[in-house]
């Protein structure tokens, strides 16, 4: 009797936790999803399409989100700088390069949870591209740091991990096949406090 | 000790299988998913605020650059015209399957006229509708859809704070309604 139970048990019990245990840990990750690596900038061009894998459907689901579509834009997150290391809110962070064609774009910073972070004082919590200051050429600089700088402040506050999203609207690259051509800006940290 | 052994194999192959079956049966039981969150806010045919300034959203992910309405229809029910208007700096508009799938797109480049007038049938409900065209379809986008149940979504930039009530008045102004 015992040496029938015990056995049996054990089976059921890797079954039932290792399989929600692998689940969770490859949604949690991205892993099963088409993902567009540039840089430290991430994107799931088909996330929320219908060729999408099962794992990016129950990403969705999961989440909570519509996700834009081909002809809106393509969202791209970065959880790292260029050099590999976390995103913290407290630090400050310069973004520079060039940026694909596009209609116009947006920048924020995010929490893990995926919220805004809030807006600090009358400065919004995010950048776009049209009240952009450009120095002349096609490359943009932009600043995220807690502390005030001059021209393009993404403004931080908080102390954390943090999430870069970088928006891109009415892009030929949503829909094209120079999807693996696309440059996207350079994130370096400057310091931190 | 073998028994052990046969144990943890078969515990393993298992745990393959109810990996397989949650990740397939997720989206079907998701209650955290858009629609399950929209439909607890309203009904079908109303466009609702998908994030609000000071609530938390409804439907995660958004830009806070943009304001965006979600609207829940069901094409079983008949075909459901889509309708805004006034100027906007940039629109755009998404439909989805009950489960966030997204099937169709289009921007205000799209849409010469200038006005967002959508019309969203399935093939059956086309071939009725071509026979004669109402009136109030002749500038319409039709959108052919076999999905039953889902989401519509209309996106608008915000540029600045200058535009937010400009473009809160817009997507309020926004129809979604059974015809």
């Amino acid at each position: 009797m015992f040496r029938t139970v015990v056995p049996v048990f054990i089976a059921l019990v890797i079954a039932i936790g290792g399989g929600a245990w692998s689940l969770r840990y490859a949604l949690e990750h991205g892993l099963g999803m088409e993902t567009l690596t540039v840089g430290p900038w991430q994107a799931n061009p088909d996330i929320g399409t219908p060729d999408a894998s099962p794992y990016a459907r129950a990403v969705v689901a999961r989440r909570g989100e519509l996700p834009l579509g081909r002809a809106e834009g393509l969202t791209f997150h970065a959880l790292n700088d260029s050099s590999g290391a976390a995103l913290e809110r407290n630090c400050s962070y310069s973004i520079a390069g060039e940026l694909p064609p596009a209609r116009f774009w947006t920048l924020h910073a995010a929490d893990p949870a995926m919220r805004p972070l809030p807006a600090v004082g009358l400065r919004p919590a995010a950048l776009q591209s049209t009240a952009m200051l450009h120095d002349g050429g096609d490359s943009v600089l932009v600043t995220a740091s807690p502390h005030p700088t001059p021209a393009n402040w993404l403004a931080l506050s908080g102390t954390g991990r943090m999430i870069l999203v970088l928006a891109l609207y009415d892009t030929p690259i949503a829909s094209s096949t120079e999807i693996s051509r696309i440059v996207l800006p350079r994130i370096s940290r400057l310091g931190c406090e | 000790m073998t028994r052990l052994l046969y144990a943890i194999l078969v515990g393993l192959v298992g745990a393959g299988v109810v990996h397989a079956v949650i990740l397939l049966i997720l989206p079907h039981y998701s209650e955290r998913d858009a629609w399950t969150r929209l439909a607890a806010h309203a009904g079908y045919y109303h466009f609702t605020r998908m994030s609000g300034e000071d609530t938390p959203p409804i439907v995660r992910g958004g830009d806070p650059l943009f304001d965006a309405v979600a609207c829940r229809f069901d094409l079983s029910k008949g075909i459901v015209h889509v309708k805004a208007s006034g100027h906007v700096p940039f629109w755009s508009v998404s439909v989805y399957n009950r489960h966030g799938q997204n099937i169709y797109s289009l921007n205000d480049r799209a849409q010469v006229l200038g006005d967002l007038d959508l019309v969203l049938v399935t093939p059956a409900q086309m071939i009725e509708l071509k026979k004669s065209v109402p009136k109030e379809f002749e500038k319409s986008v039709f959108m052919e859809a076999d999905v039953g149940r889902g989401i519509v979504a209309i996106r608008s930039f915000v540029p600045d704070q200058t535009w937010t009530k400009a473009i809160a008045d817009y997507l309020n102004n926004a129809s979604c309604a059974l015809r």
